[in-house]
């Protein structure tokens, strides 16, 4: 008979020491803290240093330099041009305030969109019943799948003098007497936007959906309404939700790639950390550069100081849930005629213009040209021909299916182990737990990908495992990118499965006389298996799409490159290519509709995929 | 089946002490009862015993056998949880068959095993229906048929009744009785109804605040409180704050507001009591052997079968439980009353921190 161990206790919350749950709490953290951690660490070491000696010296050179900080910017923001036929064009390309600033005001500016209109709809969706509403439904999760390249293409096209807006609003409606060109960081931030405010909509939805009725009944019959109602009431405990919401994009916008990358046509695009980063690694490969690590530790501060901020926001108002549980009749009613024609005349309009970029995906699949004009000539099934028949973008194909399945192995293994240990047991690290597991959505992507380059270059020089080398081969660091960087869904999905299933069901197990391992195996894993099952379906299907190491690491061998990294080769090369990349777009859409579907239907989970808390 | 004896177990849950040292021998075949209200300890010592937690010190035994840090699987103390904790991916026959299988016996001895636990519930004939699809009450028998199925050293119900109807807990109390004497087993039970505690068990002990107050048959704690919570706890009475003013020998005299009580037995030596009367003891006409007060009729509640009356004497209320008879048809609000008690039903407690 074992004795109590008192140390067994505190740190993992077990009284009589248990191998089974010292491994939940010590392999997820140690994985974490060497494949997430330390990367980070190896790269503040180089960032630090200069000359062998501890030194702000990149951080000032960085700081100080007009280039990344410009005050005050540089160029117009809008400017006119008129063409040889006569046509008066409006160029709207932002202004250049340095890479740093730009990065900062571009992903501000995508929030502040991306908030405005994720709430507006989520509040229409919540609280009205409308005809239509059903198609506004699911077309608001269209915008969320995710296309790199591709998608940022499409808004491109949507916003040239001659593109699909300048058509509705210049040629047809006649709305405006100039042509609206959209490019240059502006260009950036409006496909960002387009893209991301699904994210604030389906948090903020949620949250309204979750706020207790007799609340706001309660303000109306105290004499409050309409606005003073929303202001006073409904907003403000919606808000711990928004602001989740936003605080992602905020990320997402920060770190993105694609956008900068299809839009560096103009090279104020390319005037954005995120690009700065990727195309100095391409650029002086080789080198360890201590600039893109001071730059890339800049990055991770903005959005680590995002990410803990709204931790904290939102843990200490986590009062939209606390009024008494049970279900209730969500406040539901008809528009009035003003509002009706919101709805149908500005939000429906601009709904459709946010799916269009999906829309525009499977045109350009199928498109025999379409280059100019504002709709494609004619139809073709060349390129997803050449999608399954050319030798690169089937072996592309195939790396990302391997990569990303054996990402999720590692996936469901750390989930289901961290879920277990941080939310059955009350040792120290369950908190810790808790908080890393989720840590990886706080750091963007492009900086795990130089972490992982400094500290695989520097520990492991000359093997498979170093990106410097000849023999490097990207399967093993794409691999544990995808596992780290898309474990907070499955784990998120897991952990609330796991806090379905009540304790004693388990406890009733080990005290008929199972062990630790029969509990987990015949009890727990069964109850949870459809969660276990939705949150590695959901990190599947985004490994998938994954960007930002898969272009930076991954793009370094082509033989073993992944599908997104094909992807962005082929963007940037001739014509007729972008159609390969949108029919591998056109892929990764079904692949992410069939996922959501399957979650939603399967596992009962609604809006379970992308979110903070 | 087994006796078990808990010596000075100390259990704490970061600053809060659950129990302070406790010490219980529940016997061979008994049904023993923990009564007291929430938060007493009371779940915390049958989780300790069901081995779901551990003491931070102080010895818990089967027979002879130091179980203390013995795993919950290896002791054979089978719970019965207040939720059931049912699986819901099982079918009734795989609840109740799970133990025996983890004990890998022979698919017939297993079949064997859970025909005659669901006779015994009188579940016979829903082995292949799912938890869900069952009543409260049904769940409740599969819960104790699992937990029987496996022939326990000693069966554990925590607070069993709690989520059933009235009608239904009844039924149940009963049913568990009759289980418990037709197997002869040992069976703890954690309650805070008292009078469920009282139908049911041989022994009870009553806890407070980590500690364990008296233990005893019903009858003892009922008549012979020995404690002022433990006075208090058991069924509506009367406490009145007093004061000793007199001792002859192992009798006393005390003082509430202007009364004076004489001759009554108190042999502690705290003069500051609590006087405990069952309003069921006390008569509005003259008997034997009577301390008599006499003061202003507050309230008369007519209840049925019997009816109480509530007298003000200083500003002390204490309540008479009677029949209706024609002392009491004399009575009107604020008119005179008074209240005759056999000194020997009158207890005398030292009085408690409570």
């Amino acid at each position: 008979m074992a004795k109590v161990s008192k140390w067994s206790e505190r740190l993992f919350g077990t009284p009589l020491f248990e191998p089974l749950v010292a491994f939940s709490y010590l392999f997820p953290l140690f994985y974490l803290v060497v494949f997430l951690i330390v990367p980070v660490l190896a790269m503040l070491l180089i960032a630090f240093s200069y000359n062998g000696m501890p030194s702000f010296h990149w951080f000032k050179s960085i700081l100080s330099s007009s280039y990344y900080v410009q005050i005050p910017p540089h160029g117009d923001f809008l400017s006119k041009q008129i063409t040889a036929t006569g046509d008066t064009i409006y160029l709207l390309r932002g202004v250049d305030f340095g890479v740093i600033i730009n990065s900062l005001l571009v992903s501000t500016l995508v929030t502040i969109m991306a908030s405005l209109v994720g709430t507006i709809f989520a509040f229409i969706m919540a609280r009205y019943d409308f005809r239509g509403k059903n198609f506004f439904r699911i077309a608001l999760f269209i915008p969320l799948l995710v296309t790199p390249f591709v998608n940022a293409y499409v808004i491109k096209k949507m916003f040239l003098e001659y593109g699909l807006v300048n058509f509705i609003f210049h040629d047809i409606l006649h709305l405006i007497s100039f042509r609206l060109k959209i490019d240059g960081l502006a260009g950036v931030a409006i496909a960002q936007a387009m893209a991301y405010y699904p994210i604030v909509y389906l948090n903020a939805y949620a949250s309204f959906i979750n706020i207790d009725p007799t609340l706001e009944e309660q303000a109306e019959n105290l004499g409050s309404g309409g606005l003073h109602l929303f202001r006073t009431v409904t907003f403000p405990l919606a808000l711990p939700g928004i602001a989740a919401g936003a605080t992602l994009v905020f990320i997402f916008s920060l770190e993105d790639l694609a956008a900068p990358i299809v839009f560096q046509g103009d090279p104020l695009a390319k005037k954005l950390m995120s690009f700065q980063i990727y195309s100095k690694f391409m650029g002086q490969f080789g080198e360890r550069s201590p600039e893109i690590a001071a730059l890339s530790i800049i990055m991770l501060t903005l959005a680590i100081l995002a990410f803990l901020g709204i931790r904290k926001y939102v843990s200490l108002r986590q009062y939209a849930m606390i009024s008494k549980g049970g279900r209730w009749k969500p406040r539901v009613s008809k528009p009035k005629t003003w509002q009706a024609l919101i709805i149908y005349l500005i939000l429906l309009p601009m709904l459709l213009f946010t799916i269009f970029p999906q829309i525009g995906v499977v045109l350009l699949s199928f498109a025999k040209q379409w280059s100019v004009t504002v709709f494609p000539h004619g139809f073709t099934t060349e390129w997803v021909r050449d999608m399954v028949t050319k030798p690169e973008a089937r072996s592309a194909i195939i790396n990302s299916l391997m990569y990303s399945g054996a990402a999720v192995i590692m996936i469901i293994l750390l989930s289901v182990t961290s879920s277990y240990a941080a939310g059955r047991f009350k040792g120290a690290l369950s908190p810790i737990l808790e908080s890393i597991v989720i840590l990886p959505m706080a750091v963007p992507g492009i900086v795990i990908a130089m972490g992982y380059f400094y500290l695989f270059s520097g520990l492991f020089p000359n093997t498979p495992l170093d990106p410097i080398s000849i023999d490097f081969n990207p399967a093993f660091v794409l691999i544990l990118a995808y596992s780290i960087r898309r474990l907070p869904f499955a784990a998120r999905s897991v952990f609330a499965g796991l806090q379905q299933v009540h304790v004693s069901l388990e406890e009733a197990s080990m005290n008929l006389g199972a062990s630790r391992w029969g509990t987990i195996s015949r009890v727990l894993l069964p109850l949870i298996s459809l969660n276990v099952f939705g949150g590695s379906m959901l990190s599947f299907v985004y490994s998938m799409s994954e960007t930002s190491t898969s272009i930076t690491l991954g793009a370094l061998v082509t033989s073993r490159q992944p599908m997104t990294s094909y992807m962005a080769d082929i963007m940037m090369s001739a014509a007729g290519s972008v159609n390969i990349a949108a029919s591998l777009g056109l892929l990764l859409i079904i692949a992410q509709i069939t996922a959501i579907i399957l979650v939603n239907v399967i596992t009962k989970q609604k809006y379970a995929f992308i979110g903070l808390t | 089946m087994v006796s078990v004896r808990l010596k000075d177990v100390v259990k704490t849950f970061g600053e809060t002490v659950a129990l302070k040292g406790i010490s219980l021998e529940i016997q061979h075949g008994e049904l023993f009862t923990l009564l007291g209200p929430s938060g007493c300890g009371k779940s915390t010592t049958l989780r300790i015993i069901a081995g779901l937690d551990f003491p931070d010190s102080g010895v818990v035994s089967f027979d002879e056998d130091d179980v203390t840090y013995l795993s919950s699987s290896e002791r054979g103390a089978v719970l019965v949880f207040q939720n059931y904790a049912l699986w819901p991916h099982m079918s009734v026959y795989d609840n109740v068959a799970y133990g025996l299988k983890i004990k890998k016996l022979p698919k017939e001895e297993i079949d064997k095993k859970v025909k005659w636990a669901l006779e015994l519930v009188r579940l016979t004939g829903l082995e292949d229906r799912y938890p869900t699809q069952l009543s409260g009450g049904q769940q409740q028998r599969v819960a104790i048929a699992r937990a029987l199925v496996v022939e326990p050293r000693i069966l554990l119900l925590d607070e069993p009744l709690s989520n059933l109807d009235a009608k239904l807990r009844l039924e149940m109390r009963s049913e568990i009785r009759r289980i418990q004497r037709e197997l002869g087993i040992t069976v703890l039970y954690v309650t805070h109804d008292q009078e469920e505690a009282m139908a049911i068990s041989d022994r009870i002990a009553v806890m407070n605040v980590g500690t364990v107050e008296q233990v005893g048959t019903p009858k003892d704690i009922y008549e012979s409180p020995r404690t002022e919570f433990v006075a208090s706890f058991m069924g509506k009475t009367n406490v009145i704050p007093a004061k000793v003013v007199e001792r002859k020998g192992d009798r006393v005299s005390v003082e509430f507001e202007s009364y004076r009580l004489d001759g009554l037995a108190y042999a502690e030596d705290k003069d500051d009591v609590v006087v405990v009367i069952r309003p069921e003891r006390i008569q509005l006409h003259p008997i034997e052997n009577a301390v008599s007060i006499s003061g202003k009729v507050d309230l008369i509640e007519y209840y049925g079968f019997f009816i109480e009356v509530v007298g003000m004497f200083g500003d002390t209320r204490i309540i008479a439980r009677t029949i209706s008879d024609r002392h009491v048809r004399e009575l009107k609000p604020q008119g005179e009353v008074t209240f005759y008690i056999d000194r020997d039903d009158i207890l005398v407690l030292p009085k408690q921190n409570l």
